[in-house]
């Protein structure tokens, strides 16, 4: 009965491995296999596209144009190539897996496309390319919140700009500093030091009469807190629900004054919504315009410093809504404090990193690991003299970086350069417990062979507390930039303390047995 | 056993090696440190500065003779193709802050660097390298700090603790000085590195004591030697492996140039630290306790 049992246990730890493997197989290709797919994949595309009002997004995979298969990129680009620019409206059926949308034009809509990526492993900057910059405010330390702030504008900024593959982030090192981390993945703008090292320029615009501009001489604050911004009235809509939302902002007397001297030139419109001035008020990002508002008559001609904004939102679901209108409002908020914000900043770090190497990169680092998985191999084979535990170690030691992949793959964390040495750490200390359990098998002649193998995991904790620990303060240290490998190890020597190392030691012992 | 005889003779006297390639290395980090105000040489993501790569083939021996006065502290470095071993790319840094430095070398080269396009750049601000540096200094001390407590709670013992602790310390000390005396520059990946490190000495460590004072079968002798054939094979898979691992990515990886070679200058004294420091500690504890 007990020895039943046991066998149960045995055949569990090795079911796990597999069990695991496989999911992170799984986790890594997708469902169905990447690398089997054809297509492109759209990177980009505005909301302003007509394309994205029919529903493409983001994400989505071309599969036909206009019923002619698109295999690859080449393919696309000959496509679209040979039918735009025309003389004359033509019509165009582009087909996804999940939909089809049709275009009338001469010419084809902004769209940027690539190539379906291999698998679901992301990688790093420094590996994929892409520009990086850390910021901080010259000369001030900043607190969370303003951080927060700054990290709020500059997201909106960018992406006024066109960027929509970045990452800002607010990031917080061991020394208590506060940094702004910028992530822009691909190709590195033109003018990227400028766009990142300035606040930014903000204008309101009535035609083409500038009423106040961003910074503190025209809009001394707006309006943030629960008294002073509000959403307010949800309810159904169309077909789904709204909510409106408005806040307060003050103007400074000389802006008041200005704004009184436009609008009482403007004529009065009364429409479906209400009765609004004839022009509207553009609010204007680094000269591109993005995003105006209708004038309430009532501020037609009057001098008035408190000034409230309002807007709506609406989503499926109230909820939905809710949260969409608070987003809208954010982001109105945002628009207005930017060039306000009281400092300089200074560009701390700044890294651009070509995709060229990109590639290659990785095939070295690949011919790499199997080079040195191979040379311990052969080490351990002559060692031991013994092919299936050979066998074994190289099974349970690429099984273990299948599973950091899977797992990283899972969680969506970019592998970069500071992570592959981490994996790389792994399967060092990996192997050397491989070699604990295997001489602890064959070693002492008192002990059950159980016995010898549960004190090699005595062992084997022991080791893996001390890396545990000794990781522990490079999640912080150096603005996270070496995060990376903190991660990638602790997940590497978890999974194989608690499942590659039992599974090992379960495969040896049935070899014993044998 | 004749070995084990010897051993048993000498193993005190073996302690000398180590004590006085320690002595030694405290010498020389000193006097290292009152010449360049550290204890090691550092590269520009330490001390701040400018690292531009331009993808095109040009000598780095004209490049250097002919900017070595306007670029300060300029080191260059290729990056070769693996296989054809053609010249891919140069790879300049200085600490001249990164505009400047760019104008200079495209004067040079005649042609404008486009980031991202035939060039990139890394610029680090000074003020952040150092205080990156201090970070990755006390991240190290609070991981040897870290790494000690987990030794005394696993054995309970104060010499076996100390022993593994001093062997650890031993190892990282002595692959300092290694890397003083072939002049590496040392880089934030080279202090992770030192990181490692911690881990991998302290495991052939952890491994030793544990045979020899927590298990009692066989003699005292017959359980070293055990640990020692057990460790070695740890140590020099591991060696072996980043050996070779250090061969391939040598001409295109600076970052993991820099990992594996402190690595394995690590593990080369991790076998001395552990098979020479730490046993001959722990023997002369138990032959002490008996």
């Amino acid at each position: 009965m007990v020895c039943g049992e046991e066998k149960m246990k045995l055949g569990f730890k090795i079911w796990l491995l597999i069990i695991v493997f496989l999911l992170s197989l799984l986790s890594i290709f997708g469902m169905p296999l990447k690398f089997m797919e054809t297509g492109v994949v759209i990177t980009n595309l505005d909301s302003n596209n007509t394309l994205f009002e029919q529903g493409l997004r983001q994400g989505q995979i071309i599969t036909t144009i206009n019923e002619e298969k698109i295999k690859d990129l080449e393919a696309y680009t000959k496509i679209i190539n040979s039918m735009y620019p025309t003389e004359k409206d033509i019509k165009t059926t582009i087909q996804t897996k999940t939909g089809e949308y049709i275009l009338f034009g001469q010419e084809f809509p902004n769209l940027i496309v690539a190539k379906i990526p291999k698998s679901n492993i992301k990688l790093g900057l420094d590996l994929a390319g892409g520009s990086r910059a850390l910021i901080k405010a010259e000369n001030k330390s900043l607190n969370s919140e303003e951080i927060n702030d700054l990290v709020d504008i500059t997201s909106n900024r960018l992406n006024a700009f066109g960027l929509t593959d970045l990452k800002v982030m607010p990031i917080s090192d061991l020394s208590g500093e506060h940094f702004m981390l910028i992530e822009i993945a691909g190709a590195t703008p033109k003018d990227l030091k400028k766009l990142i090292s300035e606040q930014g320029k903000f204008e309101a615009k009535i035609g083409n009469e500038t009423v106040f501009e961003g910074g503190n001489r025209d809009i001394a604050s707006v309006g943030r807190d629960a008294a002073n911004a509000r959403i307010e009235s949800c309810g159904q809509a169309d077909s789904g629900y709204a909510c409106r939302f408005s806040f307060l902002i003050t103007l400074s007397g000389d802006a008041a004054k200005k704004h009184a001297e436009i609008t009482d030139k403007l004529d009065i419109n009364t429409t479906s919504q209400g009765t609004y001035l004839s022009e509207k008020l553009d609010l204007i990002l680094d000269d591109k315009l993005v995003d105006s508002l209708l004038i309430g008559e009532s501020l037609k001609g009057r001098v008035e410093t408190r000034i409230s904004i309002s807007g709506s939102g609406k989503g499926a679901t109230e909820e939905e809504a809710y949260e969409n209108t608070k987003e809208e409002m954010k982001q109105l908020q945002t628009i207005l404090m930017t060039g306000s914000l009281p400092y300089k900043l200074e560009i701390v770090k700044l890294d651009t990193i070509s995709p060229l190497l990109g590639e290659e990169f990785i095939n070295t680092i690949l011919l790499a690991a199997l080079v040195a998985i191979l040379v311990v191999a052969i080490i351990i084979f002559i060692r031991y003299g013994n092919w299936k535990s050979s066998m074994a170690l190289v099974v349970t030691t690429v099984s273990e970086v299948v599973i950091i992949l899977g797992v990283a793959s899972m969680i969506q964390w970019n592998i970069d350069l500071p992570g592959i040495a981490g994996i790389l750490a792994t399967l060092g200390t990996g192997i050397d417990d491989l070699i604990i359990i295997l001489d602890e098998s064959t070693h002492g002649t008192i002990l059950n062979l159980k016995q010898r193998l549960k004190r090699a995991f005595t062992i084997i904790m022991g080791a893996y507390f001390t890396s545990l620990v000794s990781l522990l303060p490079l999640m912080w240290a150096g603005a996270g930039l070496l995060k990376g490998f903190a991660i990638t190890t602790i997940i590497g020597i978890s999974v194989g303390v608690f499942i590659t190392r039992p599974a090992f030691s379960e495969m040896i012992r049935k070899f014993k047995k044998e | 056993m004749n070995l084990g005889k010897f051993h048993d003779k000498n193993y005190k006297k073996l302690l000398l090696i180590p004590l006085i390639l320690i002595v030694f290395s405290l010498i020389y980090l000193g006097v290292f440190y009152s010449n360049n105000q550290d204890v090691i040489y550092k590269d520009i993501t330490l001390t701040g500065g400018t690292s531009i790569t331009i993808y095109d083939q040009i000598s780095i021996i004209e490049l250097e003779e002919a900017l070595s006065a306007e670029l300060v502290d300029l080191n260059t470095r290729e990056i070769y193709d693996l296989t054809t071993r053609e010249q891919k790319a140069v790879i300049v840094e200085t600490t001249t802050e990164g505009d400047k430095a760019k104008l200079i070398l495209e004067n040079y080269l005649g042609y404008e660097l486009v980031m991202g396009e035939n060039s990139d750049l890394e610029f680090t601000g000074s003020i952040l390298s150092n205080s990156f540096y201090k970070q990755l200094i006390i991240a190290i001390l609070i991981a040897f700090l870290f790494m000690a407590i987990v030794v005394f709670i696993i054995f309970r013992t104060v010499t076996p603790s100390i022993a593994v602790i001093i062997s650890a310390f031993a190892d990282i000390l002595m692959t300092l000085v290694f890397v003083d005396l072939i002049g590496m520059k040392m880089s934030t990946a080279g202090i992770v590195a030192f990181l490692m490190l911690i881990g991998y000495s302290v495991d052939t460590d952890i491994l030793l004591t544990t045979r020899m004072i927590k298990r009692k079968e066989g003699t005292l002798n017959n359980r070293i030697f055990g640990a020692f054939k057990t460790g070695t094979t740890m140590t020099l898979t591991s060696l072996f492996a980043f050996f070779f691992a250090l061969l391939v990515v040598k001409s295109f990886s600076n970052v993991l140039t820099q990992i594996f070679t402190i690595l394995v200058a690590g593990l080369v004294f991790d076998l001395l630290n552990t098979w020479i420091t730490n046993v001959s500690i722990l023997k002369w504890y138990v032959e002490r306790k008996k």
